[in-house]
């Protein structure tokens, strides 16, 4: 299996926290990799290794190898924003801008350069198919995005990501904030984005781990306990601390 | 149930709460009462086009006979006088001032008093128009009439016909404030132009761009001190930096307008950073974080994201800088001077509506009638310019979020 991203002795310092320490990680293309564990274990502040955007937050060290398809992701000499549009993100809440549909699809390429209208449209338009919300938006593409219901809203921001047509999704947390039909709705296209992206899933929820991804990695305090197939984690946890935490025992 | 007893300290509270609210609501609407009570019999279209210097002509008739003229019946009017001998009517009324006047009611289209001669240096006929002011006739062979004598006496003179007309003293109403009015929306413009940009990209670097650090912080609380300064400050500021500024680079050579607008530029300027930093605030993190996450660089996300949903925010600053510029008084009498002005140009000085008020209070004797008029037109435009920005900031919100 072809490993997309990898960390080596990844860690990672908020002033004087530590908040993730020697962690070995591969991300393997086209797979869903869930990571699971308490709050404030650290699986977020991977996440957001991985694109960068802990770059937004002061204080923070970051030490240890990051490689997205064998180039580094940290160091000085790194195009951000070219990793950014390769490594996408969904965030927790819905985060729609304040503009219409067509917009905030559009916003990612628009803000590359892309200007032709009909080119535009097309990107939208497939990227709001991706996102399995093409049939609810398409009579309504110039309405206000924060009219859209919350899961609506969740599917437009995969979307908004999609139009970038990046390589990887990270997705924190992005059904948190759903009723359990738009989370259901969520997760079914999931299944259905892993065919052409690597997936990585922040997730509260054991079940959710359980049903849609292909490994876990279980997170404690800043380490990873244990990786594996997610059948295998589930089904055998090697690790006591493991068995514990997803028979909820405690988090 | 259990009936609850209401402490003394509850009822104290409660009372001073109702208490302060009517004394303040008290308090406003005298302030409205008076001004509008004493304003109101001079508020007239007149006045807000009328010219402030009224203008003075001499001149003689051409032909001094009688003749006959099929004059309009009068009688109905109440104080109007017709002078048939002249086909003219007189009036007493009242100038901007609230002072007696003699005003032209009617003028017959073949009244001698059309095409006189001027005795001006440069003109050489002049017509009499309805609304001019009679100050003074002399005769020949008879004592001459000023204009303190009332309509009633002109006019039974004119009509003697054995006086004959030497010479007539007139003027245009004058005491108008168009000129104020005309330097106010030029100053109102010329600031916000300069002091909008200016703010918002401040407000901006703030927000966006400045590292949280002592620096940032003193600048800021600088910024905050300054949104308290008694504007005469400024006014200093503004003769010993901006007067001498713009006449060095400009046609202008002493106080002028230029001056006054940047004077007005620099104290609306924190008025407009703090606001607008308040409104970039409370854009979502989530959505900086959303468009950086695209790909998107800082720049693109701060003007792409941010500030456009901060744009009601920054309307909002717009328009409080325009009530700030409107009530300024005391710094504009040092840089753009208290002198009434007709004609606007910026490079001279002239007059704001609310240092017309005070060039009004300090004339010998206070006309408080006009300067409560000129008030009414600023509550007036104040009151405007809050119910836009109402709206106006309801739309962007319902179209926006």
């Amino acid at each position: 299996m072809e490993k997309v991203i990898e960390t080596q002795e990844l860690s990672l310092n908020y002033g004087d926290f530590n908040a993730l320490a020697n962690v070995n990680l591969p991300i393997y293309r086209n797979k869903v990799t869930a990571l699971i564990g308490p709050s404030g274990c650290g699986k977020s502040t991977f996440l957001r290794c991985l694109n960068r955007m802990n770059d937004l937050i002061d204080n923070v060290k970051v030490e240890g190898i990051i490689r997205f398809n064998g180039e580094p992701v940290q160091g000085v000499g790194v195009d951000v924003i070219e990793l950014r549009k390769k490594v996408g993100m969904v965030f927790q809440k819905p985060n729609p801008f304040p503009m219409s549909i067509f917009d905030n699809v559009a916003y990612g390429p628009r803000q590359q350069g892309v200007k032709n209208k009909d080119k535009l449209k097309e990107i939208v338009e497939k990227a709001l198919k991706q996102a399995a919300l093409y049939g609810e938006v398409k009579d309504r593409m110039n309405e206000s995005a924060t009219r859209l219901s919350g899961g609506q809203q969740q599917r437009l921001c995969i979307a908004r990501a999609l139009a970038m047509e990046p390589e990887v999704l990270l997705m924190d947390e992005p059904t948190s904030a759903l009723d359990p039909m738009a989370t259901q709705r969520i997760e079914e296209l999931i299944e259905e984005l892993k065919k052409d992206y690597t997936i990585v899933i922040v997730t509260h929820s054991m079940q959710q781990a359980a049903r849609i991804s292909d490994n876990t990695a279980f997170f404690l305090l800043g380490e990873i306990i244990e990786f594996g197939l997610t059948s295998e984690i589930f089904a055998n946890p090697r690790d006591k601390r493991t068995e514990d935490y997803i028979t909820g025992r405690f988090g | 149930m259990v009936k609850r007893k209401v402490r003394l300290s509850e009822i104290l509270l409660n009372s001073s709460v109702f208490l302060s609210t009517a004394l303040s609501a008290l308090a406003l609407g005298l302030i409205f009462f008076y001004v509008i009570r004493e304003g109101t019999t001079l508020l007239n279209w007149e006045l807000f086009t009328g010219n402030y210097h009224a203008r003075n002509y001499i001149a003689e008739l051409q032909d001094n006979q009688s003749q006959s003229y099929n004059m309009p019946d009068f009688s109905t009017s109440e104080n109007v006088y017709p002078v048939d001998r002249f086909g003219i009517a007189l009036e007493e009324d009242v100038d901007l001032a609230g002072n007696g006047v003699v005003r032209v009611y009617y003028v017959h289209p073949d009244s001698p008093f059309n095409q006189m001669i001027s005795k001006e240096v440069g003109t050489e006929v002049v017509d009499l128009d309805v609304g001019m002011i009679f100050q003074r006739i002399s005769y020949v062979d008879h004592p001459t009439s000023l204009s303190r004598g009332g309509a009633q006496k002109f006019a039974t003179e004119l009509n003697d016909p054995q006086r004959e007309v030497y010479e007539l003293f007139f003027s245009d109403l004058g005491g108008g404030i168009q000129g104020s009015i005309i330097t106010t929306i030029y100053l109102i413009f010329m600031t916000i132009i300069i002091a909008v940009p200016f703010g918002v990209l401040t407000a901006i670097y703030f927000n966006e761009f400045a590292p949280s650090n002592w620096i940032t912080k003193t600048m800021r609380s600088f910024i905050e001190t300054l949104t308290g300064v008694p504007s005469i400050i400024y006014g200093l500021l503004g003769i010993t930096v901006f007067v001498p500024l713009t006449v060095r680079f400009t046609p202008a050579v002493n106080s002028n307008l230029i001056a006054g607008a940047l004077t007005l530029s620099v104290i609306i300027l924190p008025t407009i950073i703090r606001t607008t930093e308040e409104s970039l605030r409370v854009v979502p993190d989530d959505h900086r974080a959303a468009s950086l996450a695209l790909g998107a660089n800082k720049t693109q996300t701060t003007f792409k994201v941010v500030l456009p949903q901060a744009s009601p925010g920054i309307i909002t600053a717009t328009f409080l800088g325009i009530g700030r510029v409107i009530g300024e008084s005391a710094a504009l009498i040092f840089v753009l001077g208290a002198a009434i002005k007709d004609t606007v140009n910026i490079y001279e000085p002239s007059t704001s509506l609310a240092v017309h008020i005070w060039s009004m209070m300090t004339d010998e004797p206070a006309n408080i009638a006009l300067s409560s008029t000129i008030a009414i037109l600023i509550l007036a435009i104040v009151l405007v310019i809050n119910v836009t920005v109402k709206i106006g900031v309801k739309l962007l919100t319902r179209k926006g979020m």
